[in-house]
């Protein structure tokens, strides 16, 4: 190597610096400034903003909008986990272990929504909840239940659940594609002294399958955690914009309400920091509950 | 492995398969057959086929509704976004993998770590950074925020990938003569040429899709992207009723991506999935 110290360091700041700049200044530093503009209150012009101390976390405490919204993130979470996870991990069981011959079908099918945009999705799913047009309605009258009809997304106890459909039906594929990967890790050596034991398909399931693929069930679980929380508020936005009557506002969506509708800066600020200690918070609890031995036969 | 499965076995979960297929396809399918539709159709019939298919629903999204300005606005901010995310990332990502130094391992996780903390709080600073730097309602200002955003996740990606490609490559041609800054760019970028179009693959459909940091940086129609211009249309729908007009945008938004899923499926699944399990 004839290479003298200097160029060497030259090289490794040539691949290093420029991009950890731009990192540093529009991620790490805005981050930060996150922080500090919580502790102001603030509508935009930088001559106003004026200091407070923890005045806008008192407010945080005190809002009454501020627990649904919370609720209404947890609600997502929750029933996205359910409904994902169930039909995720039947998909994969049936399509690595029941030799189904258009499996792959079924794999390109199912994954593609989750590369749609997430505009794309919620439009399409405002129009299938359409009260006079969508399907939703048209199937539920088309099998003679015409009474439960309603206007799905601008009813107020319906419009939140309304939302969990669109997400599941679009996350399913990758956590289905995320199980099927370590599924098809399990040696067949197991599944075979399991049949010759005598265990049942189901016993095969809770007593190998499960167990070997928890890595990945817990990897699912985390990443719909974070993904909803940092994210939920996209599909709000789009389908109903937190509405009716803030019936499904996510804290995200508050926040994008606060800031950028109504220019209080600093609160949003505020909401945003909230956002972020509740995901480590809960990504924290659930990595502490939901570690186990590794397993191994 | 033999295993007994019965044929009523097979038919039982096929039927949750068919199902979910059906859940699937039909709303995009039906979504793709109402962009051909007039209006009075949609109402009379909203899930059926088409009588004839008229391009009047893209002609009147295209001309009335600029359509045409968002989506070259959206190429732009695609195309861009993913050159500038592979100029920060594969010199780093090199870096990282292969050079010694310190607070390598530091560095790594301090990228990878930005991968999971939500960003919604960093947007309102970000929002008065773009002011200064005159970057607001910009699309080359969107197009570097949306660079730096992707950059943990292809920063994670390439590096896996250059692990991969054997040392002994720039060994040799360090003996030989050649600098680094060659080594990198005549060896390690054409070896990682698997990870780099993933990772640009990867990239340009999150940038193509993405709505919420458009809504926020983005002022002017002028400069709105593809998901903007559609949210407008649909907004406007409300009074509109112009069904098949967003339809025929929603069609506009969503044939790219149908063609890289048709002609990179593979590689856009491990992408994904990859990327998820880093976690």
């Amino acid at each position: 190597m004839v290479q003298s110290k200097k160029q060497r360091y030259l090289f490794l700041a040539f691949c290093l610096v420029p991009t950890f700049l731009m990192f540093a200044l529009f991620t790490l530093y805005p981050l930060f400034n996150g922080l500090y503009y919580s502790f102001f209150q603030w509508s935009g012009s930088s001559s106003l903003a004026e200091f407070t101390g923890f005045d806008n976390y008192r407010k945080l405490f005190s809002d009454e909008i501020i627990p649904a919204t919370i609720w209404h993130d947890y609600f997502l979470v929750i029933t996205k986990i359910i409904g994902i996870m169930i039909l995720a991990t039947f998909f994969a069981v049936a399509l690595t272990q029941m030799r189904i011959k258009e499996a792959p079908f079924y794999r390109i099918v199912f994954f593609f929504p989750n590369i749609m945009s997430v505009v794309v999705i919620g439009i399409l799913w405002m129009f299938i909840y359409n009260p006079s047009l969508g399907l939703v309605n048209s199937g539920l009258e088309f099998l003679g239940l015409g009474e439960w009809t309603k206007a799905w997304l601008g009813d107020e106890d319906w419009a939140l659940p309304s939302l969990v459909l669109p997400s599941v039906w679009a996350g399913i594929g990758l956590f289905m594609l995320m199980l099927m990967g370590g599924i098809s890790n399990i040696s067949k050596s197991y599944y075979e002294a399991a049949e010759i034991d005598g265990a049942n398909g189901w016993q095969q399931f809770w007593k190998i399958t499960l167990p070997l693929v928890w890595p990945q069930i817990k990897i699912s679980i985390l990443y719909i955690i974070i993904t909803t929380l940092n994210g939920s508020f996209i599909i709000v936005q789009v389908m109903t914009k937190g509405g009716p009557n803030n019936a499904t506002h996510v804290m995200g969506s508050y926040l994008y309400e606060e800031a950028f509708v109504k220019y209080n800066f600093g609160y949003g600020a505020t909401i945003g920091v909230m956002i972020l200690v509740l995901s480590l918070i809960t990504v924290l609890i659930m990595q502490y509950f939901m570690r186990r031995e590794k397993v191994e036969y | 492995m033999k295993r007994k499965q019965g044929f009523w076995t097979k038919i039982g979960v096929r039927i949750p398969l068919v199902l979910w297929s059906l859940a699937v396809l039909y709303p995009i399918l039906w979504m793709i057959l109402g962009a051909f539709k007039s209006n009075a159709e949609i109402y009379a019939n909203p899930w059926g086929l088409p009588d004839s298919f008229s391009f009047g629903n893209f002609i009147d999204a295209w001309s009335n509704y600029n359509i045409d300005i968002s989506v070259f606005n959206s190429l732009i901010v695609t195309g861009l976004g993913a050159l500038l995310t592979l100029v920060m990332a594969i010199p780093t990502a090199y870096a990282l993998e292969r050079l010694r130094f310190r607070g390598n391992r530091l560095l790594f996780t301090l990228y990878i770590s930005a991968m999971m903390i939500p960003m919604v709080l960093g947007w309102i600073p970000l929002f008065f950074l773009l002011m200064q730097l005159n970057l607001l309602d910009n699309i080359f200002g969107l197009a570097i925020v949306y660079a730096v955003s992707q950059l943990p996740f292809s920063i994670f990606v390439l590096t896996s990938f250059m692990a991969t490609i054997p040392k002994s490559l720039e060994e040799a041609a360090a003996i030989d003569g050649m600098s680094p800054y060659k080594i990198l760019w005549k060896i390690i970028t054409p070896l990682s040429m698997t990870g780099i179009i993933t990772v640009t693959i990867m990239n340009m459909i999150q940038f193509w899709n993405e709505y919420f940091m458009a809504l926020i940086f983005l002022q002017s129609e002028n400069n709105y992207t593809l998901a903007l211009a559609i949210d407008y249309i649909s907004n406007e729908t409300q009074y509109t009723n112009s069904w098949g007009t967003l339809f025929a945008s929603l069609v506009i938004a969503i044939v790219p991506v149908i063609i890289l899923y048709a002609i990179f499926q593979r590689r856009i699944v491990k992408g994904m999935t990859e990327g998820a399990i880093k976690g």
